[in-house]
């Protein structure tokens, strides 16, 4: 006797998505959920502890002490994190996930993106590999992500390049004074440009108000909840439909399996009453994010499975990827703040691929609107003294004529970027946490670095006086767009899920998050999440 | 903490112009706070490199710092900020330098709730806010 029909573990991007199709289906779904519901005031306004600049703490979970993870450095050495820590590729752990947060930006992957290992061949040392699905099977799931969660931009000047039959419902952010000097920039340059899709309410939609255009959008909650996450739209909808059961302060310490390995349902521990309690259910969805749900995997060992669950080809955590993000920076002689948010508004999808001599490429835009002491900390020129008179005329003169340029580049994924357990350090539940290793591949360093060098073109391009730039090293890439570390594929020697989710060789256990993207695109991966939320709920719905 | 050396110190980093410094803005309320709370742990390394910027003062110039001047404490501190000292640190002067130019700057430039940038001054001063409304 089952007590749901499906258990799903975590109410991010993709949880979120998976129960509420489910419930409308009919089925009887329990969403875990390990952190708590956060209100506006919960999230705040601190500018030292948000999800964007978390310094000594942030805004989204989970909490500082209790949930360490180990990160080891490129040297070998390791060392316990806190999840405010840069090092702990944190996203967040509260219901919406990151969606609570986020800056919402709604980028489709290019058709290419899916097929990186064929376009580009196999770097020396990676683990580049072509989707099993393409750009047009997802292709009806993201419109109805931008649908059915509310995404603002306009069609038809990203179609050159991200072909679409349907526009979004929201007309895109209007522009700011950036944006204009940006579009000129790139019109010198022969570069096309598009307004940033975003999934945030331009206008009033599906019941709930506009954006207001205030300064706190990534890295922060919506006054007026016009920014669309998994919270605000597809997890009411599951609530509404009386088919399915939240529960917050829920922490999964297990998928549990029968005698024969088959999976029967998890094991969680209720924070409030600090006990633990094992469910049953027909069909179990792991979507904690590429760390968490890697976590979850290699922590559920059985007889059956005594590397972790869908572990027997020991691919579960490994090809763990995010995004490496190049920034330039230009003074204008004139004004391009106004204070207007989000911020960001314009962007080139120009060099997503097809550089010579580079694999992948990346999307560059504008940026959110960034608070004084984020910008202190980002975005000052490297010749400036860090302090005295001239630090301080160059924040007063300067930070409403700073122009920003960033954006993801393709993550070239290997094996050595990993999730493993640790073998000596458990969370405030007793259980093993994630220790994290390797780094991203230096191919990725590479179009990282052509990626800078083109935000600096187009900041010169768009009347720049002073240019400068900044980008990361070899480092592991995951944070807030981890990926990758239970990739989908045909193979079970080289992928840990089919094209659905579902874990090699276990018929009712799926994994739908970013753990599935094979590549993650050289955009923002939420949409993509999304869509294949969508897309995996439906087939599991079938399944029940 | 000697809160003289501090408050001299935070006007050097963050000096007043037709704009408050970061004294009168209550950056030392802000390191208070923090060094109470969230630095509590390292509030002894801190101190510890307050009292070298006394011992480099008298080093150098035979003066304690808020004695010297404007020119002689840009000195002392850029020697700090290189780790170019005269004297015996128990503690990293490059490290002990950099948490107090990115913590006064924190006092400074975030949130008033923290402390610091009284009456949002700081968001005045560079534009990020035409008037204190949130």
């Amino acid at each position: 006797m089952k007590d749901y029909e499906a258990i799903v573990v975590g109410s991010g991007a993709a949880g979120g998505i998976v129960a509420c199709v489910l419930a409308e289906a009919g089925k009887h779904v329990l969403l875990l959920e390990r952190g708590r519901e956060l209100s506006f005031a919960d999230v705040g306004r601190d500018h030292l502890r948000n999800q964007r600049l978390a310094i000594y703490g942030h805004n989204a979970g989970p909490e500082l002490n209790g949930n360490p993870r180990v990160f080891v450095d490129p040297e070998g050495r390791s060392r316990i994190v806190r999840p405010h820590e840069l090092d702990y590729h944190n996203n967040a752990a509260c219901v919406g996930g990151g969606t609570r947060v986020y800056g919402a930006q709604a980028w489709r992957f290019h058709p290419d993106d899916f097929r990186m290992a064929t376009k580009y061949g196999i770097p020396s040392g990676s683990s580049l590999a072509d989707w099993p699905i393409t750009y047009e099977t997802l292709e009806p799931y993201y419109e109805r992500a931008e649908w059915e969660l509310g995404a603002a931009g306009d069609g038809r000047t990203i179609n050159h390049q991200v072909p679409r039959r349907r526009d979004y419902p929201l007309p895109p952010v209007p522009p700011s004074p950036q944006t204009l000097a940006l579009k000129k920039g790139a019109g010198r340059l022969g570069w096309t440009t598009t307004p940033v899709p975003l999934l945030i309410n331009t206008e009033p939609y599906q019941g709930r108000a506009a954006c207001i255009a205030c300064k706190y959008c990534v890295g922060f909650a919506c006054p007026t909840d016009a920014k669309n996450g998994s919270q605000n739209t597809v997890i009411p909808r599951a609530l509404a439909t009386g088919n399915c059961e939240l529960r917050t302060n829920a922490i999964v310490a297990s998928i549990d399996v029968d005698s024969h390995g088959n999976v029967s349902g998890v094991t969680y521990f209720v924070e409030s009453l600090a006990e633990r309690r094992s469910v049953r259910s027909k069909i179990v969805v792991v979507s904690g994010g590429a760390i968490e749900s890697a976590r979850l995997l290699l922590n559920s060992r059985s007889r059956h499975s005594p590397l972790g669950l869908g572990n027997e080809h020991d691919q579960v955590g490994r090809n763990l990827q995010g995004h490496l993000y190049p920034r330039a920076y230009g003074l204008s002689t004139t004004k391009v703040f106004d204070g207007v948010g989000p911020g960001v508004t314009i962007a080139t999808t120009q060099f997503n691929h097809d550089n010579e001599g580079i694999i992948g490429g990346g999307m560059l835009a504008d940026d959110f609107i960034k608070p004084p002491i984020d910008f202190w900390y980002d975005s000052l020129p490297p010749d400036l003294p860090r302090w005295g008179i001239r630090n301080k005329q160059f924040m007063r003169n300067n930070y409403t004529r700073v122009m920003h340029v960033r954006g993801p580049v393709q993550d070239i994924p290997n094996p050595d970027g990993r999730v493993t357990i640790d073998a000596t350090v458990s969370d405030k539940w007793g259980l093993p946490v994630a220790r994290l290793s390797g780094t991203t591949h230096p191919a990725t360093v590479e179009t990282a670095s052509f990626m800078r060098e083109r935000g600096e073109e187009w900041l010169r391009a768009s009347g720049c006086e002073k240019v400068w730039s900044a980008q990361p090293g070899l480092i592991l890439s995951g944070r807030q767009h981890q990926a990758g570390t239970c990739r989908m594929g045909r193979d079970p020697k080289t992928s840990v899920t089919d094209e659905w989710g579902r874990v090699h060789n276990h018929d009712n256990l799926f994994v739908v998050d970013g753990s599935l993207h094979v590549t993650n695109g050289g955009f923002n991966p939420v949409l993509t999440i999304m869509a294949l939320a969508f897309r995996s709920g439906e087939y599991i719905a079938r399944q029940i | 903490m000697k809160t003289e050396t501090l408050r001299t110190v935070v006007d050097c980093l963050i000096p007043a112009d037709e704009f408050p410094g970061a004294y009168e803005s209550g950056v030392c309320d802000y390191l208070q706070k923090l060094f109470a709370t969230d630095l509590r742990d390292e509030a002894a390394f801190f101190t510890i490199g307050l009292d070298n910027i006394e011992l480099e003062a008298q080093a150098r110039f035979g003066e304690p710092f808020v004695g010297l001047t404007s020119e002689q404490q840009t000195i002392t501190l850029e020697a700090i900020q290189q780790g170019d000292v005269l004297t015996s640190w128990q503690i990293s002067p490059q490290r002990f330098f950099e948490m107090l130019v990115s913590t006064t700057a924190e006092g400074f430039y975030s949130d008033p709730q923290q402390g610091g940038n009284r009456g949002a001054i700081s968001w005045t001063m560079t534009g990020f806010e035409d008037q204190v409304d949130s």
